[in-house]
């Protein structure tokens, strides 16, 4: 893991990412722009299309800003929805290149 | 937001699709064959099942998936909507909304009514009636659309079975589908959540998916609300076209759907991901599904039924929205309004209450303050003066919007009135066909509650007494199908609102002798063919020679000219024999405010409200005539009008006072006739805000409301008809005492 640098952070996903987590989750993402970050998606129990929007925007965004991106400790229902929505965890990831 | 209220939404909710309903079988009972109006219909009763089952109201979700499955076959062309399948629609829809009522007020519909729809239309659904039905495919037995049992917890599963329609699949046979979903933000705002669709539709067989992400903007630009995904889905299954589409059914209206057999489908260019056939993991999560609304009623349901009640709790919810959109969809007529949601706020009525009477009391206020401005600026030209007239202009501006707010279309009403029409037609074995007009006129919401029950009146009146039978009508040369017309329109700042039926119109005879046998007039009154017509509102009136049980109870139309007139209306008749009767109602737009003539009786300040007033004017000794022992006349324009001394039939005073010293208001009351009424001098003319004298004091006969002044004095606003019916002399019962009111 790359973000343990000085400019990292990190993030502990909710356990519910419906609709009203989406706006949340956009501007924590949002206020950790510029730095490495690592998403703890270890509580999520349930994941709606809108916060998976946002989160594989955030991985673009960081990928742009050549930054580090990076979902740890997925729980079984955070990676059986991507997988059901078909997003691939490459989707979820972005390197500091 | 509890469940109750949840519920309670439903429940306004089912009002207006049930509304929405109606309207759109009549529509198609016109002749109209608009898809949309199909759908509209399909999607109201679709819309009061899928939340019904929510609820577990098991007897409204049965009937209404009979109900829906008919519908289907019109939708999609399998069945002809002709008169008679509509006849039995059209039932349906009474019965649904009845099973509605009892499940809001608990109570329950009678059995047999329904058993005998459900096999009607079970019947239409299968093609076996009715002549006209055209039904090559429903035919099929496996159409057989049968009330599903209920699970253990009461709860009726939501995905249905009315897809076999036509399915020719031998149920082992595979078949692979390329599905192509994008959802809109709206099916998101609505509470459904594509995550769960999907997971519905891998669980019907093998899926592989593809995310189209090229509609998703950079982070910064995004709304984090919007819908940007989209999917193309391959799957294979046992099931059917319908049952894969019927796993969207509850968001059809809320995105882009395709579903297609694998040899029709184009080329696949997006990668697909298989989707792993074990998502348990999911599995416990949809009973707290996207909305923590659903939690309560996910948790009291089995754990099989969980996925379809957190559904249906999440199309109640979305119903909320969309039953707005429906109606701006009706309004419209096209499907593109379909998507307007959030155009509409639901308020609680007491708010908006609250609001007009702030507002009420604002005006009030600036009256007030205006009042002693004037009073203290003695050349009239200061700027506070002119800072105060903006004021004014401001302040009638919010209260117009305000009152725009409670503005509501006279449809509901109007609609309630054809199933009456309907349901009295049968009764008495008449063939009647009710014709609207004008039902988008609109008007103060209270007026609308309370017209409803005076015109539910007139209505059975017009169809039991006024109608002829078929019989009769054909040996007259008429068409059997006798025609009654409702129509609205705003007229002069009021409410207009006309009834009129092609039937035998009043027998002039018959009503005079029965006046005479009631002793409402002497046997040798000479009555003009209007006074006659009018005597019908005279109370205890009532020409049907045997009680009949649906009119003629004993309530005549007294009953209705007395609510008319507590909602500062008029009503009137005029009647052709043999070609039918026209009652005319007017009312007034609003019943908070009203324009008014302020004006002096025996030292009193009483408010003339503006419409009834014709014209003002000053009499002069030489048009004053005396008649009988104490009328008098006055002479206008070569006619003669009966003058009426406010201050004496209200009792302000003793006697009579000196016409001229006075004005007289030539004012018309609801029987067309004219009266001059006597006031010692006008003030002026205003707005002002009615308060109800009998909420707030007890009612005063001869005084509709009264009102507070700029100079904070109370004044009382005029009943002008109770006035110049009081004034009549004639043995029409006055319902003024004449008691002091000063």
């Amino acid at each position: 893991m790359a973000a343990r640098k000085a400019a990292s952070g990190k993030l502990a996903l909710s356990p519910v990412l419906d609709l009203n987590e989406a706006s949340v989750l956009h501007g924590k993402l949002m206020s950790m722009r510029g730095k490495d970050v690592v998403i703890d998606a270890s509580a999520v129990e349930r994941v709606g299309v809108q916060c998976a929007q946002v989160l594989v925007a955030g991985a673009a965004a960081w990928q742009a800003d050549k930054k580090s991106f990076l979902v740890e400790k997925a729980s079984d229902a955070f990676e059986k929805t991507m997988q059901l929505i078909g997003i691939s965890e490459t989707q979820l990831i972005a390197k500091e290149i | 937001m509890d469940m109750n209220e949840i519920k309670e939404i439903f429940f306004q909710e089912c009002e207006e699709q049930l509304a929405e309903l109606e309207s759109g079988l009549l529509k198609l009972n016109d002749g109209d064959r608009d898809p949309e109006t199909v759908n509209a219909v399909f999607r109201a009763v679709h819309s009061i099942k899928g939340g019904a089952g929510a609820f577990g109201l098991e007897e409204l979700v049965a009937f209404a998936h009979v109900f829906e499955t008919t519908l289907d076959c019109v939708r999609s062309n399998k069945l002809e909507p002709n008169q008679d399948v509509l006849k039995v629609m059209l039932k349906s829809a009474d019965v649904l909304a009845d099973l509605v009522t009892c499940s809001r007020d608990g109570g329950s519909v009678e059995e047999s009514r329904t058993r005998g729809l459900v096999k009607e239309l079970e019947a239409l659904a299968n093609g076996e009636a009715p002549p006209a039905a055209e039904a090559p495919k429903a035919a099929k037995p496996a159409a057989a659309p049968v009330v599903q049992p209920t699970d253990d917890s009461g709860f009726q599963p939501i995905p249905f079975t009315f897809d076999s329609f036509g399915d020719d699949e031998a149920v082992e046979d595979q078949f692979t589908y390329e599905v192509t979903f994008k959802p809109t933000r709206e099916l998101y705002s609505k509470g459904n959540e594509a995550a769960l669709l999907l997971r519905d539709l891998s669980r019907l067989g093998e899926m592989s998916i593809a995310c189209d992400m090229d509609q998703l903007p950079a982070l910064e630009s995004m709304d984090p609300e919007a819908s940007y995904f989209g999917w193309k889905i391959s799957i294979t299954t046992p099931k059917s076209e319908d049952e894969v589409r019927a796993v969207f059914e509850f968001a059809e209206w809320d995105c882009e759907l395709d579903v297609k057999s694998a040899e029709t489908a184009e080329g696949e260019e997006l990668p697909m991901i298989p989707v792993p056939f074990d998502l348990s993991a999911l599995d416990d999560e949809p009973a707290e599904a996207v909305q923590p609304q659903a939690e309560t009623a996910a948790k009291a349901s089995v754990p099989e039924a969980t996925s379809s009640v957190a559904k249906a709790v999440n199309a109640a919810v979305e119903k909320k929205e969309s039953a707005a959109t429906a109606a701006a969809a009706a309004a419209q007529n096209n499907a593109a309004a379909a998507s307007s949601v959030g155009q509409t706020i639901r308020v609680d009525l007491d708010r908006v209450d609250r609001l007009i009477n702030l507002v009420g009391e604002l005006v009030i206020n600036q009256a007030m303050l205006s009042q002693s401005v004037i009073e203290n600026d003695n050349n009239g030209v200061s700027s506070i003066n002119m800072g105060l007239e903006e004021l004014q202009q401001l302040t009638r501006e919010i209260q117009d919007s305000v009152m725009a707010i409670r503005a509501q279309p006279v449809k509901p009403v109007f609609q309630r009135m054809s199933r009456i029409v309907r349901e009295v037609a049968d009764m008495v074995g008449k063939q009647i066909r009710l014709v609207t007009e004008g039902e988008n006129t609109e008007v103060d919401k209270t007026v609308i509650d309370k017209i409803a029950e005076p015109l539910t009146h007139m209505i059975r009146n017009a169809v039991d007494h006024g109608i002829e039978s078929p019989e009769k009508r054909e040996a007259a040369g008429k068409d059997p199908e006798g025609t009654i017309k409702l129509s609205a329109k705003h007229r002069s700042g009021r409410i207009l609102i006309e009834l009129i039926d092609d039937g035998g119109g009043i027998n002039r005879e018959r009503v005079k002798q029965k006046a005479i046998d009631n002793d409402l007039i002497s046997p040798d009154a000479n009555l003009s063919d209007e006074e006659i017509d009018n005597l019908i509102f005279a109370p205890g009136f009532s020409t049907a020679d045997k009680i009949s049980d649906i009119s003629g109870r004993g309530v005549g139309m007294d009953v209705v000219k007395r609510s008319i007139q507590a909602l500062g209306g008029r009503i009137s008749i005029s009647s052709r024999p043999g070609l039918g009767s026209t009652f005319t109602m007017s009312l007034p737009l609003t019943l908070a405010v009203l324009d008014g003539m302020v004006v002096t009786v025996a030292g009193q300040t009483l408010v003339v409200p503006l419409t009834a007033i014709v014209e003002t004017l000053q009499p002069e000794a030489s048009a004053i005539h005396s008649f009988g022992a104490n009328q008098r006349l006055i002479s206008i324009r070569n006619s003669f009008c009966p003058l009426v001394d406010v201050g004496r039939i209200l009792n302000f005073r003793a006697n009579q006072a000196n016409p001229v010293d006075g004005v007289a208001l030539l004012v018309e009351s609801e029987g067309g006739g004219q009266r001059a009424l006597m006031v010692d001098a006008i003030q002026g003319q205003r707005q002002v805000v009615i308060k109800s004298l009998e909420a707030n004091y007890t009612h005063v006969p001869g005084i509709a409301a009264a009102t507070i002044l700029g100079d904070g004095r109370v004044a009382l606003i005029l009943d002008v008809d109770a006035v110049v019916g009081a004034s009549r002399g004639q043995s029409l019962k006055p319902e003024m005492s004449l008691a002091a009111t000063g």
